[in-house]
């Protein structure tokens, strides 16, 4: 009893003590804001952050929709911004209290999702690309079809994302990747149902362990889980696909239910300062699109393949609504006819 | 004050205080946190979703017609399936156990009780990834097996429908264990002396004694292990390479994937749940029955 | 069979003293591991909340849980059957859907997500598994226990805290240890009913595995064993010392 009634007046200490001095509820994924750029915030500002995660775009739009909660910055995926600025659940962006956007490439401010970058602010870009190790497998692979192939079964790791991998065979058939319509996704039911035969594990999260572990000796991931590995370990190398393939980018924007409106506008400032966008960088190799905070990082960051490949014109996932459940009715089957 | 005694259970009517003071808890706790929730569910599932994946409140029965799409069906059959054998497997390991720990010195027994829960106190994660570690092509259980000549290539044990019923098994066991030991503690060594005395041999005193006596705790066991592995799918995404779909991944994917599509996922989550609700239901009234 | 249980806890504390930073090989020996694991702030902060969580769950599951099932049990009235059905519904939700729905609930009756949000969900998913446990053991239990204690003029509540209590011992404790693991190790509905503050442990591993997992988690969970190990060992004793006291003449 008496145990229980100290317990309760932890419960109280603990919670008196967040209610104080200006914050920021940060909703971004899972430590992809490295802690020593909080830190750095917090210390220069006096401003507390918290920072609640989500692991996939779904689960914070799905999260940010029931309401309860009110965040002040999320990161969005391309795709979700751009249904979420069209219900209008993003803040017109105050251009002026940032001046640091200088510092982005003009490219990735004039992406498809917001042309005007009115309302986000590109933190990170990706590629998703093949992985080979080149011990095991002496193949050239330049692409999805020289990857997919019957000798590589039970080889291949892929990531556990729908969309992706619908979108592979849509460029392989030479077909636009946004385009899901029935009869496109009927076109490419056939390739994908041999493909996925060929697999042998489907992992968003972590689809470098398998190649790490030697469970498998290809992959498709994203681009910076490769350089992760190619970091690790040289013997693996990066391919862009030669059917196609597709960067996405990860966002910053403000909820139009946002209450800490100046603290977000000022935690994106100071992201998008140089030396703090290297920070980010040093943990996640993936492509950063602020050109000063390039110019920090060391030859070695710059010549991984896989955080800077040569890239073409951005084109970025869009969001395509209802359709998705067509996707999801399409994987379950073809995954469950393949396992039998 | 005393209050009419019946010798059957269950049949005592309850005085007024002692009523509302025992009763209001469960019954608000219920209602607030079981009821409300599962009604927002009910409601969901005749609605429409849209573009962004907002519900919108229709009245429509297309979600439960999808979800009697051969495709869900035959997803529904497999985890059934994979339940089913972890319950088998689980309720086989997990007897003798809860039976030896019954049957010990009071002391050992909650040093035993705590030796079998402990390893369960450790994050799922962690765990799920020293099976990893242990299963892989190049780990140790190959590394073993190669070392000592048993196996001259390594076996392919992670990422198969094994591996996945192996991380089923290992999550769920202490569910099955705790509730057979709960009511094999009680058992009387007397009971099986005696059966032993009558003539009855080891296989013929369990089955007629040990088990009918233990059975509620088996039965609790069976429930709580059998039902969650079906919704089960962070297991097989991690030891099975999330090859095959199973009905807890296809919720989750209306629910936070990409489907975006909350309604037919609360569909399919009301027809999971009348299902398991009328089979328990029919359970505890057959239960009833038998003691009456 | 303890071999199956304790297998892959004594590989994940061997690769705990690992140099290596990704569990795949053996490189060397170091105790880095479990210096990191205490300068982590947030992780500590994190193991904290999920401790406090999981001891209030389990009191509070213990006391509906035990509770409800004496009254389902015992007494007879009106509504018995659907209570005892409901309490199966928690038990058979998928854990997203509840947690989905509680979010939608707690959102729609305007109480900020926090602590009391992740213990009340807790709460829920864990005293149905009490319940089952100790009306698994009611079911074989002698109802002429009680009325011996009711002849000999106890008064009910006393026949069930003197009688009953007792008897039921091992399957409330049964019960405790499960939603005290429950509670411990869930993480779809926490996600849910959480706020950034009441992020419990296993919130903070998954994050973590999306960058990989490091032995940081393997030390961890190792000190995490030690610590419970010695609790009930020092328990153990003190009663012992307080027996033997009490005991002397």
């Amino acid at each position: 009893m008496k145990s229980l009634r100290l317990l309760c007046a932890l419960l109280l200490v603990a919670v008196s003590a967040a209610r104080a001095a200006e914050a920021l509820n940060l909703f971004a994924w899972s430590e992809y804001v490295p802690q020593k750029v909080i830190d750095g915030f917090t210390k220069e500002t006096g401003i507390k952050v918290s920072y609640a995660t989500y692991a996939t775009g779904e689960e914070m739009l799905a999260k940010l929709l029931a309401g309860g909660a009110a965040y002040d910055l999320i990161q969005p995926p391309d795709y979700i911004a751009e249904a979420m600025i069209r219900n209008k659940l993003l803040r017109p962006l105050d251009r002026a209290k940032l001046p640091n956007l200088r510092h982005l490439a003009p490219e990735f401010l004039a992406l498809p999702h917001d042309p005007a970058s009115a309302y986000t602010v590109p933190w990170m870009l990706g590629t998703v690309g093949i992985v080979v190790n080149t011990e095991r497998v002496k193949d050239p692979i330049r692409g999805y079809r020289d990857l997919f192939q019957p000798k590589f079964k039970n080889r291949i790791v892929v990531v556990n994302d729908n969309r992706e991998i619908v979108s592979w065979a849509l460029v392989t058939l030479g077909l636009n990747q946004n385009a899901i319509t029935r009869e496109n996704l009927a076109k490419a039911r056939p390739l994908i149902a041999e493909w996925i035969k060929l697999v042998k594990v489907f992992d968003s999260d972590s689809p470098t362990t398998p190649l790490l572990n030697g469970d498998v000796d290809l992959g498709v991931v994203w681009s910076g889980e490769a350089a992760k590995l190619i970091n690790e370990n040289k013997k693996f190398a990066y391919v862009l696909p030669a059917e196609g393939y597709h960067p996405y980018v990860d966002l910053m924007a403000i909820p139009t239910t946002a209450k800490n409106v100046a603290a977000a506008h000022r935690f994106l400032d100071y992201v998008l300062r140089p030396e703090v966008s290297k920070l980010i960088s040093d943990e996640f190799p993936y492509t950063n699109p602020n050109l000063a905070a390039r110019k920090l990082l060391t030859p070695a960051q710059l010549a991984n393949p896989a955080s800077y490949p040569p890239m073409g014109k951005l084109d970025t996932f869009r969001d395509i609504g209802k359709a998705a459940a067509d996707i999801d009715k399409l994987m379950t089957d073809l995954k469950t006819a393949a396992a039998k | 004050m005393t209050i009419p005694v019946q010798p059957t259970q269950g049949s005592a009517q309850l005085p007024r205080p002692a009523r509302w003071f025992l009763l209001a808890p469960l019954a608000v706790w219920l209602v607030a946190f079981v009821v409300a929730p599962a009604l927002i569910l009910l409601v969901y599932s005749f609605s429409e979703r849209d573009e962004l994946g907002r519900v919108v409140f229709t009245f429509t029965l297309e979600n439960y017609a999808r979800a009697f799409d051969p495709v869900y069906l035959s997803v529904f059959g497999r985890s059934l399936g994979y339940a089913a054998a972890t319950t088998a497997i689980c309720a086989v390991l997990a007897y003798p156990v809860a039976w030896c720990m019954a049957q010990a010195r009071p002391p050992w027994r909650d040093r035993l009780l705590l030796l079998v829960m402990i390893p369960f106190w450790t994050s799922f994660l962690i765990r799920t990834y020293a099976w990893i570690t242990i299963l892989k092509s190049e780990g140790l259980l190959n590394g073993l097996l190669l070392y000592t000549h048993t196996i001259a290539a390594p076996l392919e044990l992670l990422y198969t429908p094994g591996a996945v019923v192996l991380g089923l098994v290992y999550a769920y066991l202490p569910f099955m264990i705790l509730p057979i030991y709960g009511s094999a503690e009680k058992l009387d060594p007397a009971l099986i002396e005696a059966a032993h005395d009558l003539g009855c041999g080891p296989w013929q005193s369990f089955a007629r004694v040990v088990l009918p006596l233990t059975r509620p705790g088996l039965a609790a066991g069976v429930m709580m292990v059998f039902v969650p592995a079906i919704g089960m799918f962070a297991i097989s995404d991690l030891m099975g390479g999330a090859r095959v779909p199973l009905i807890g991944n296809v919720i989750q994917d209306q629910f936070v994937g990409q489907a975006r599509d909350k309604p037919f996922g609360a569909a399919l989550a009301v027809i999971f749940m009348l299902i398991f609700v009328t089979v328990y239901w029919l359970w505890q009234r057959r239960a009833e029955a038998r003691v009456a | 069979m303890l071999a199956f249980l304790w297998g892959p806890i004594v590989v994940l504390a061997v690769y705990s003293f690992n140099t290596s930073r990704l569990n795949i090989l053996w490189e060397g020996f170091t105790l880095r591991w479990y210096g990191e694991v205490w300068d982590n702030a947030p992780l500590m902060e994190a193991a904290r909340t999920s401790l406090i969580v999981a001891t209030i769950t389990t009191v509070l599951s213990v006391l509906l849980g035990t509770a409800g099932a004496w009254l389902l049990h015992r007494y007879r009235f009106r509504g018995a059957g659907a209570l005892r059905t409901l309490v199966g519904v928690p038990v058979m939700m998928p854990e997203i859907v509840m947690g989905v729905s509680l979010l939608v609930l707690f959102a729609a009756v305007a109480v900020p997500l926090g602590f009391a949000t992740v213990v009340i969900a807790h709460v829920t998913f864990c005293f149905p598994f009490v319940l089952l446990a100790v009306q698994a053991r009611l079911a074989g239990l002698d109802p002429a226990l009680e009325e011996a204690a009711l002849d000999l003029g106890a008064t009910p509540l006393r026949a069930f805290w003197l009688v009953i209590v007792p008897c039921l011992r091992p399957a409330i404790t049964a019960g405790a240890l499960l939603a005290f693991t429950l509670s411990m190790d869930e993480v779809i509905v926490t996600y849910f009913t959480a706020s950034p503050e009441a992020a419990t442990l296993p919130l903070r591993i998954f994050g973590l595995a999306k960058v990989g997992l490091s032995p940081m988690l393997n030390a961890l969970s190792v000190l995490f064993i030690v610590a419970t190990v010695a609790v009930v060992l020092i328990t153990e004793r003190l009663q012992k010392s307080s027996r033997s006291l009490s005991s002397r003449p």
